[in-house]
């Protein structure tokens, strides 16, 4: 028995060793990860001045705030977060709609192309955005033209949040199908047996199993399409109907870039997403991790 | 101011001949068609872009617009946009659905979007203001190729030598007296021997170093030869061009180690922080200077780069011309012509001043008698050139300049030796461009 005991000292002591080996490594990791943002917060606090006169690696003579008095000044954040709103919301839902309907279709019936049909969303997912562009930029205009308006889609609210729908519309499906498919076969079975039709079966019977994953996967969707910039910056060509994360572009001049005013106005650009994990830490969590217990 | 007529005088004769018939309209069918353009414009919306400029630029366009809502009953809806931005993305905005009138450069960049069709032409527009503006700025916003104008020119700034007075004085030179090659050389020496840069450069984004290669290629070769090479006229191969080289390459050994790491505003730091002897740059960055004291801004001094061939002096100079364009595809292409001639017409240009603007205008009318010392000097180097370059990435085609000159110069400067090797290239990648 004695043996036994060394033995698994002899393990716990290797464990130990393998445990602090990997907090170091995570360590490096997560300094590496939090350096940029730590400088972005430093160099935020500095003036201008400072940083051209003795350069950015110097001692700081000065800490203010007035980057964030000017960065919200100059930014009029009310308006473009405004617009963040205008754009994310009905974004976030219309996807969670469509998602949910094509994972509820591909799980529940048995359809020859129900593979396809999931494979062709979840690939239409990998395309670099940069790829795509000028393709929906021609949409746009062409559809728009069709109906006798450019603006019918371009340069429009409608045009960004179809935009968003259908880009993320197959991550949400891909997520949302492989957690149906931990909702048991017998709830469908014995709705469809009391006779509940498809729709029926959808709005209420799956849908409200699934919450739990509408709730973690909305949240992931916010921050991203939050955060989006690219397609707001090409697809919207007036200023005053862009997000805020466009709106940061506001505090770079054609010549002379502020950074330490421009550092700020990332910083509260962000805020909004940062607060929200903090809040929201667990959907987070759980929508990164969901229906991984079963593929 | 009239040392300033002079020279646009002087410019006019020289290049007059070059524009040649860029369209004529006749007086009667002018005033007819711009009395029904008036009744047209009452009542009617004007879109206008402003490039960048924060809170100045928004407060410049506003007072010039409301002056021309004033005078023609038009309404103006303005925004701001981030230069960058619109620069990179000007394809798709002007196929969109874009604002009628905005901020723009001349050169390729207004030229071949109207070649395109993109731009709308402004002949008429610039005939009106033809006697307040200079024939070399007419010339510079005209397209060689369609010999139309896409672009109603109004600004233009300096590129020239940039150095610090206390500094060189300090090295035993006189910072008035800079004016050849051999005192260049000595101004950079003498700077290094204290343990400084003798001469700052960046190239981190391609184009900085550009403003180098084109200012010894017009003291060595002069205006023209320059100016065929960029159009495929005379070929990268050419003794000439590598004479051009050869002096760039006595450069480098003066120049920064982190020559690839830095940009323009690394140059300025270097040179704010007392740190370079001189650098060749465009003057937008003095405010910079101001922003740190009064005594630094003071100490900042410009001088047109110094003569290398006697032949052709200091008589060129990179000056990139700013102007208002108007789309082909806007909603009110009668409204933004009208806003446009106003942007670059005399009453704009009061208005724009008075705002704030701190731009030197190329207009005839522009009153410059209130400017500070650094000012007149640039007014000065301005004037002591008669022919004017709009920097290589306007003077050369835009699939020529950035992705083959650029990267080109950057080798360049890695490793001198390979220039004949390095040249060779951008010939066969000039030829291999497709042409029409």
């Amino acid at each position: 028995m004695s043996t036994g005991v060394v033995q698994s000292e002899q393990y716990r002591n290797s464990q130990k060793r393998k445990d602090t080996f990997i907090s170091i490594f995570i360590g490096i990791f997560a300094f590496v990860w939090i350096f940029p943002i730590l400088w972005t917060v430093w160099t935020s606090l500095r003036p201008y001045n400072d940083i051209i006169s003795y350069g950015i690696f110097s001692w700081p003579r000065h800490i203010t705030l007035d980057n964030y008095f000017n960065a919200i000044r100059e930014m009029q954040i009310g308006k473009y977060l405004l617009n963040s709103l205008i754009v994310t919301v009905p974004s976030v839902i219309l996807t969670l709609f469509f998602g949910s309907l094509v994972a509820f279709v591909v799980t529940r019936y048995q359809y020859k192309f129900n593979l396809t049909l999931l494979l062709l969303f979840t690939a239409g997912n990998m395309l670099p955005i940069v790829l795509t562009y000028i393709p929906v930029f021609w949409m746009f205009i062409w559809v728009g033209e069709l109906f006798g308006n450019r603006n019918l889609l371009y340069n429009n609210y409608g045009g960004l949040i179809l935009v968003h729908v259908g880009f993320q519309v197959g991550f949400a499906t891909f997520v949302l199908s492989s957690y149906m498919k931990t909702i048991p076969k017998e709830i469908s079975e014995s709705a469809t047996i009391d006779g509940a039709n498809v729709f029926r079966h959808y709005w209420n019977v799956i849908l409200p199993l699934l919450r739990p994953a509408l709730a973690a996967l909305s949240v992931l969707m916010t921050t991203w399409i939050y955060n989006e910039f690219f397609w707001a910056l090409v697809l919207m060509s007036d200023d005053a109907k862009r997000p805020i994360t466009s709106a940061l572009r506001r505090l770079q001049g054609q010549y002379v870039t502020d950074f330490n005013l421009l550092a700020a106005g990332a910083i509260i650009a962000a805020s909004p997403t940062v607060i929200m994990f903090f809040i929201l830490r667990k959907q987070f969590i759980a929508g990164l991790t969901l229906g991984s217990t079963k593929g | 101011m009239s040392e300033e007529k002079n020279v646009v005088s002087r410019r006019s004769v020289l290049k007059g001949a070059a524009i040649g018939g860029a369209a004529l309209a006749t007086g009667g069918a002018l005033s007819a068609e711009s009395a029904s353009a008036a009744t047209r414009l009452k009542g009617s919306t004007v879109k206008w872009t402003t490039r960048g400029g924060g809170a100045t630029g928004d407060k410049i366009a506003k007072a010039v617009n409301d002056a021309f809502t004033k005078k023609t009953g038009a309404k103006v809806v303005a925004q701001q946009v981030n230069s960058d931005d619109f620069q990179n993305n000007f394809a798709q905005i002007m196929q969109g659905s874009p604002d009628d009138a905005f901020g723009w450069m001349a050169g390729y960049r207004s030229n071949h979007f109207g070649e395109m069709g993109l731009l709308a032409d402004l002949t008429r527009e610039i005939n009106r203001l033809k006697s307040t503006l200079p024939t070399a700025a007419i010339q510079g916003a005209t397209s060689p190729v369609t010999k139309k104008p896409y672009i109603l020119p109004t600004t233009y700034y300096p590129w020239g030598l940039h150095y610090r007075k206390s500094m060189v004085k300090d090295i035993g030179m006189n910072p008035e007296k800079i004016n050849n090659w051999d005192d260049f050389v000595k101004l950079m020496t003498l700077t290094q021997k204290k343990g400084l840069v003798g001469y700052s450069l960046g190239a981190k984004g391609g184009w900085e170093a550009m403003g180098t290669f084109d200012i010894l290629n017009a003291r060595v070769n002069g205006y023209k030869y320059h100016i065929d090479l960029l159009n495929g006229r005379a070929k990268w191969t050419d003794a000439r061009t590598k004479e051009t080289f050869k002096y760039f390459a006595q450069l480098i050994p003066f120049m920064n180690d982190n020559v690839m790491d830095i940009s323009w505003d690394g140059m300025r730091d270097l040179l704010l922080q007392k740190k370079t002897g001189a650098m060749m740059m465009g003057s937008w960055f003095a405010n910079d200077f101001k922003a740190k004291s009064q005594a630094d801004y003071d100490d900042l001094w410009v001088v047109p780069f110094p003569e290398i061939n006697p032949k052709f002096g200091v008589d060129t100079i990179d000056a990139p011309l700013d102007g208002i364009s108007v789309a082909a595809n806007g909603k009110n292409v009668t409204g933004g012509k009208a806003l446009a001639e106003f942007w670059a017409s005399p009453e704009g240009i009061t208005e724009a001043v008075k705002a704030g603007d701190t731009n030197i205008y190329v207009s005839k009318s522009f009153d410059t008698s209130s400017y500070d010392a650094f000012n007149k000097q640039k007014l000065a180097v301005l004037a002591s050139a008669k022919n004017i370059m709009f920097f290589l990435d306007r003077d050369a085609r835009g699939d020529f300049a950035g992705p083959v000159v650029g990267p080109a110069i950057q080798n360049f400067i890695k490793k001198p030796s390979d220039i004949n090797k390095i040249l060779e290239n951008v010939q066969a990648q000039w030829d291999a461009l497709p042409k029409n």
